[in-house]
């Protein structure tokens, strides 16, 4: 964030001799101008997020059930939290959690910056290719999901037939994972195509022209130019990809479930299942919490990072 | 320069060949799952469950017309239409003014709001939903279309905010303040001299949240009930009894999912812009 030099101070703009109707009222709240711009987000802001978490916080803490009033629980202090990380699912959803975004974002940025590179060459139809390959992108991912639950469907679909054999991809716990995933990285890839094609075409062209001259090979210049001029673009990619696959919901929601035998159970579903299927909705807030906490703490380690390599 | 002009001139052909070869793979592995399931909703039923599959078939619209004539489609368009658009409003008239607020004063608890913004688009959705379901419910308000629409304020007003502050900081400072010598007040100068120069801004903002909106699920499927529903929330409902209607529920998915895709490629350069401004800079 920082301060730019953009930025005015109350005490450099001029006093205003000329307004015609300049009451000194009106002259006071337009000193307040920055204040009044921002009061309606902070007040939204509080409405739609402050509170909420807050009242969360509460809940969880809190022997909470729908029928009671609002603050009608029991306090429970961090039993609801306790319940949790003695609970062999929950702490199997946190870990496939963890797993399942490291490896879906890694697909995603390996094959998001392959495309972005074939993208980046100067070919007749280039135009064509930038546009089509980035449309799984805009796709709801409701929809996605749904379509990838036909193609993968053992009697029907269109997977199982090239492939010659019925197989029940959704059905076992291993593949039902990998099914999840793969319309994930079909669907998001291309988010890091066009995130690393807008970071390629701002590359300077001296530096790959100068290693061209001193004779490295294509991959030498990919490795030693491109890849370390693209650093902070990718690091942007990697840090959304990385929020965005920790909350995956739609895509195991439609395919899986959460299942089969909780192969796909993720946290955003553990926590929607405790709170709107069995409506313990303490648990639930307790749940949430703690993907917030994991979250919070890997989106500060991404800007401490990004932040420094900003500033070599 | 692209990594394509190293080498000498027959290694830069073969480069090119391997290049468009890769390009159509690529091309099928991610178009062809989309292309298959559009053919799908143009298929009867007995086309649809043929074995083998049918490359090759004489096109029907029986799905489109069944699917565009049931009530639970209109109604489920109409709240999504309602809904994102709302949204879209909502943050932008909250958000814009803050994001110029943002960019070029310095007012108490500036880096601490903006920061809590970013922190707001980064968290986990089901992190708000769960208290958000009590409140509203106690409030009366789920099973209304304003629960939604306040809740999808969670992550389209950081998005605003986000990129239009990109926007008002391009903008030299010297617009206003030849404005404010002139007499004008920081109002004035904000509505007639900068707001005008940021309309760019304002679209690509716009679109981005609309494609957000228009595409969430989550909190659509927990704040909103059969009269309320939005399009994915429809959609969702159909997984369930996979195998049994795929031409109206392929015909639905299209029917979600073209106009956004249409749309995208009309703007795709404001989106594109949105996207890389949003996420690049700061």
């Amino acid at each position: 964030m920082g301060e730019t030099s953009s930025v005015i101070r109350e005490t450099e703009v001029p006093a205003q001799p000329h307004q015609p109707d300049a009451g000194m009222g009106w002259r006071w709240l337009d000193r307040q101008f920055a204040r009044i711009a921002v009061l309606p987000t902070a007040l939204t802001m509080l409405a739609i997020f402050g509170i909420p978490l807050a009242f969360s916080l509460y809940l969880s803490i809190e022997g909470w059930s729908a029928d009671e009033t609002l603050f009608g629980g029991k306090f429970a202090g961090i039993a609801n939290y306790l319940v949790l990380l003695t609970d062999p699912d929950f702490v199997a959803s946190l870990l496939l959690t963890l797993g399942y975004t490291v490896a879906t974002v890694a697909a995603e940025l390996a094959l998001g910056l392959g495309v972005a590179l074939l993208l980046d060459l100067d070919l007749p139809l280039i135009g064509f290719f930038r546009t089509t390959l980035i449309v799984p992108m805009m796709m709801t991912p409701i929809v996605a999901a749904l379509c990838w639950k036909l193609l993968l469907d053992p009697d029907h679909g269109i997977i199982d037939y090239f492939l010659g054999r019925p197989i029940i991809w959704l059905g076992q716990p291993w593949l039902a994972l990998i099914s999840v995933g793969i319309a994930s990285v079909w669907q998001n890839a291309p988010f890091v195509t066009i995130l690393s094609l807008a970071g390629l075409r701002s590359l300077p062209h001296e530096p790959l022209e100068a290693a061209s001259i001193d004779g490295a090979s294509r991959l030498q210049s990919f490795w030693h130019v491109t890849l370390p001029l693209l650093r902070p673009y990718l690091l942007v990619a990697l840090l959304l990809r990385t929020i965005f696959e920790f909350r995956a919901f739609d895509n195991v929601y439609v395919m899986t479930g959460g299942g089969p035998a909780n192969a796909t159970l993720l946290l955003s579903v553990y926590t929607y299942q405790a709170s709107f299927v069995q409506f313990d909705l303490s648990l639930g807030a307790a749940a949430s919490w703690m993907m917030l906490l994991i979250a919070l703490v890997v989106c500060l380690a991404f800007v401490a990072v990004i932040r420094k390599g900003g500033t070599q | 320069m692209a990594l394509q002009r190293i080498g000498t001139r027959r290694s830069r052909i073969a480069f090119a060949a391997g290049a468009y070869t890769a390009l159509v793979a690529l091309l099928v592995l991610f178009i062809f799952p989309l292309l298959w399931i559009i053919g799908l909703s143009f298929k009867t039923r007995v086309q649809t469950f043929a074995s083998p599959p049918l490359f090759i078939w004489t096109p029907t619209l029986e799905n489109y017309i069944k699917v565009l004539g049931t009530g639970d489609f209109q109604q489920a368009f109409i709240n999504s239409l309602l809904i994102s658009v709302e949204a879209v409003l909502l943050s932008i008239c909250v958000g814009v003014p803050a994001a110029y607020a943002f960019a070029r004063f310095r007012f108490a608890g500036r880096n601490w709001l903006f920061f809590t913004l970013l922190v707001m688009r980064m968290l986990p959705p089901i992190a708000v939903l769960v208290p958000m379901y009590v409140l509203f419910s106690k409030l009366g308000l789920t099973e209304t279309r304003i629960s939604v629409v306040l809740a999808y304020t969670t992550f389209s007003l950081p998005l605003v905010v986000w990129i239009m502050r990109g926007f008002f900081e391009e903008l030299p400072r010297e617009l206003e303040e030849s404005a404010w010598v002139d007499g004008a007040s920081r109002f004035a100068a904000f509505r007639a001299v900068v707001l005008p120069l940021v309309q760019p801004g304002l679209v690509a903002a716009t679109i981005l949240c609309l494609l957000l909106a228009w595409n969430d699920f989550i909190f659509a499927a927990v704040l909103t009930n059969d009269a309320t529903r939005t399009l994915p929330v429809l959609m969702a409902s159909y997984s369930g009894d996979v195998g049994v209607d795929w031409g109206s529920m392929t015909a639905s998915g299209v029917l979600v999912v073209l106009p956004v895709i249409l749309f995208s490629f009309v703007a795709q350069r404001h989106l594109v812009a949105g996207l890389s401004s949003g996420a690049v800079k700061g």
